[in-house]
């Protein structure tokens, strides 16, 4: 590359670099460790990981004993387990639909430049900074049954009291509601910032042509900023699909498991049940899903543009 | 023209309704932590204060329930974290962005996927692994993890942040006689100071929320994190004492929204890193 070519009558010092072993000894001291920690505290506990959700491990002996795929067969005929499973689908796919819709409708909003609509956008970012225990238990008081001030507003409109964390019917919907609160924000921030980078001489020309504001959202607008949203789309559904705090801070997974995700359902096999084979084999069916999500994120989004200079 | 007053009439109440949306449960919550136990009940709340009960409250919180400690314990191990992973983080991207080795594409995907990883899919190990070498409940036995967990984001965002500094300077550099390392130092850092600035924040927000990991790693009340330490308050208290917990939960968002009015707009700039410039 730019080193060998660069100067070749510079002398010792420029010749050494370009040596093939120098280069490879910078990449090992600017890559290595980088590299080392990940293999040590990320790679070796998923291989950890992989081992264990073939074995079972027993408390009062603390040993692990191999038990094939034991684990994963139970898991799989667990009707407890598909239903987790289908709440945790749910969640990621309605959350992250509602969250791209309202996200990318807010950018169209904040593109037409309102006075004050900067301080409003600064709001916007404070829901996804705090930490989601902590949003759970806001919207715990939000919703309480007895003197949430929802419930109170929704009476006097003349709704009847809904239960909104105590029916499981309607738990998951609020899971997902409150998700949405959290998060539509994320996607608006990525829209936003690619709807301004967007040339503004098509829009100009378009309005020229007479175009409405409609047609031109639907056939310029729109298209050109659908990488941003599926980018947006990708990357919050795997956050959705392994979502565990939330859940943890506003409903424990009740209730009866109406809110459970698969993230939760291997906390509490692990942490609190201490079925850590178990707990394994969940989290790596997650892991699978997670990957193949992570393999259409890197589709969607080029890691390394080349030649950006 | 009375048609375009409407329009721009209808578009300050939206705008209103969405400052309202993004803001009324931080109020609400503000409220309750200011209310006496029992007031907590009125609905809709008044506002009617008094100074003792709202002082009372968040003495409680701060000494009783011992907040101030996790406050102390949040910001060692976030400030201890992003600076590691910042220093392992940073040369690596800078080898992604600069060096051309086979697989190289590859290897950055690699790396980046495991910011998606499940953190439950690894928390029992790294669990059992802290356990081993006898760090449990001490702020090594989070930095260890967190590390790992912040690098995959680090290092995203520093790729795309020495992706834009010209080619140019390094060869000018290199022709100067700089070595590789050398040039990442004395000429690169101060180059990418806002590209460190937007890892760092985004490492920081991702640590100081941290709840899974720490979980497992932390039982004693002395080492708890503000996350942990807000739900062990949260859920053994909540249903009896709202005031309280309200009062936890307001203690939990005020750092981060100072912190996000620093640094709002590199939030942005972060955020959007990676996919639109």
């Amino acid at each position: 590359m730019t080193s060998a070519t660069a100067a070749p009558r510079r002398g010792a010092r420029e010749k050494r670099l370009a040596s093939p072993t120098q280069r490879r000894g910078e990449a090992f001291f600017l890559l290595g460790p980088c590299v080392l920690y990940l293999v040590v505290f990320s790679i070796y506990p998923l291989v950890v990981s992989l081992i264990r959700s073939f074995e079972d491990y027993d408390t009062r002996k603390n040993s692990w004993r191999w038990i094939g795929t034991d684990n994963y067969s139970q898991l799989f005929s667990s009707s407890d387990f598909w239903s987790i499973v289908e709440h945790t689908l749910v969640f990621s796919v309605a959350g992250v639909f509602i969250q791209v819709t309202l996200g990318t409708a807010l950018a169209l909003f904040f593109n037409q430049r309102l006075r004050g609509s900067a301080i409003v956008r600064g709001l916007l970012i404070l829901p996804m900074l705090i930490t989601p225990v902590v949003v759970g238990l806001m919207w715990r008081a939000l919703l309480n049954p007895e003197w949430g001030l929802v419930n109170w507003v929704f009476i006097k409109l003349g709704f009847h009291n809904i239960g909104w964390l105590s029916d499981p019917g309607t738990a998951l919907r609020t899971l997902i509601m409150v998700d949405v609160w959290q998060w539509t924000p994320f996607v608006f921030v990525i829209v936003y910032a690619r709807l301004q980078a967007l040339p503004q001489d098509v829009f100009e020309a378009s309005a020229v042509d007479g175009a409405n504001w409609w047609r031109r959202t639907r056939y310029i607008t729109l298209p050109l900023l659908l990488p941003a949203i599926l980018f947006a789309a990708v990357f919050r559904g795997i956050d959705a699909f392994r979502t565990f705090d939330l859940v943890f801070g506003l409903t424990n997974g009740g209730p009866v498991q109406a809110t459970s995700t698969l993230s939760y359902e291997a906390f509490q096999n692990g942490f609190k049940y201490q079925h850590y084979g178990y707990a394994s084999a969940i989290s790596y069916v997650m892991l699978i899903v997670a990957a193949i999500g992570v393999t259409v994120l890197f589709k969607v989004v080029n890691v390394r543009r080349e030649d950006v200079s | 023209m009375t048609l375009r007053f409407a329009g721009r009439t209808i578009s300050y109440v939206v705008l209103l309704l969405i400052a309202a949306v993004a803001l009324a449960p931080f109020l609400v919550l503000l409220i309750i932590s200011f209310k006496a136990r029992i007031d907590v009940l009125e609905v809709p709340p008044t506002l009617h204060f008094d100074w003792s009960t709202i002082s009372e409250n968040y003495r409680i919180v701060m000494h009783d329930d011992g907040f101030i400690t996790y406050i102390k314990n949040s910001l060692i191990v976030t400030f201890a974290s992003t600076a590691l992973a910042l220093a392992i983080g940073v040369p690596a991207a800078y080898a992604f962005s600069r060096l051309e080795f086979r697989g190289r594409d590859n290897w950055a995907s690699t790396i980046l996927s495991f910011r998606f990883m499940p953190p439950v899919a690894v928390a029992i190990p790294i669990f059992l692994m802290i356990q081993y070498i006898g760090l449990t409940d001490s702020y090594l036995g989070l930095i260890l993890p967190y590390i790992a967990f912040s690098l995959p984001l680090v290092v995203w965002i520093m790729i795309g942040f020495f992706d834009e500094i010209p080619r140019e300077i390094d060869d000018a550099a290199m022709v100067d006689g700089c070595t590789r390392v050398g040039l990442l130092f004395r000429v690169m850092l101060p180059l990418v100071r806002p590209g460190i600035l937007v890892s760092a924040i985004f490492g920081q927000i991702f640590i100081w929320n941290e709840f899974l990991v720490g979980l497992y790693i932390i039982n004693s009340q002395d080492r708890g994190t503000i996350p942990i330490g807000a739900s062990s308050l949260l859920t053994t208290e909540s249903p009896v004492d709202w005031n309280i917990a309200a009062a936890v939960g307001i203690l939990t968002v005020i750092p981060m929204l100072i912190f996000s009015l620093l640094v709002q707009r590199w939030i942005v700039r972060g955020i959007t890193a990676g996919t639109v410039r």
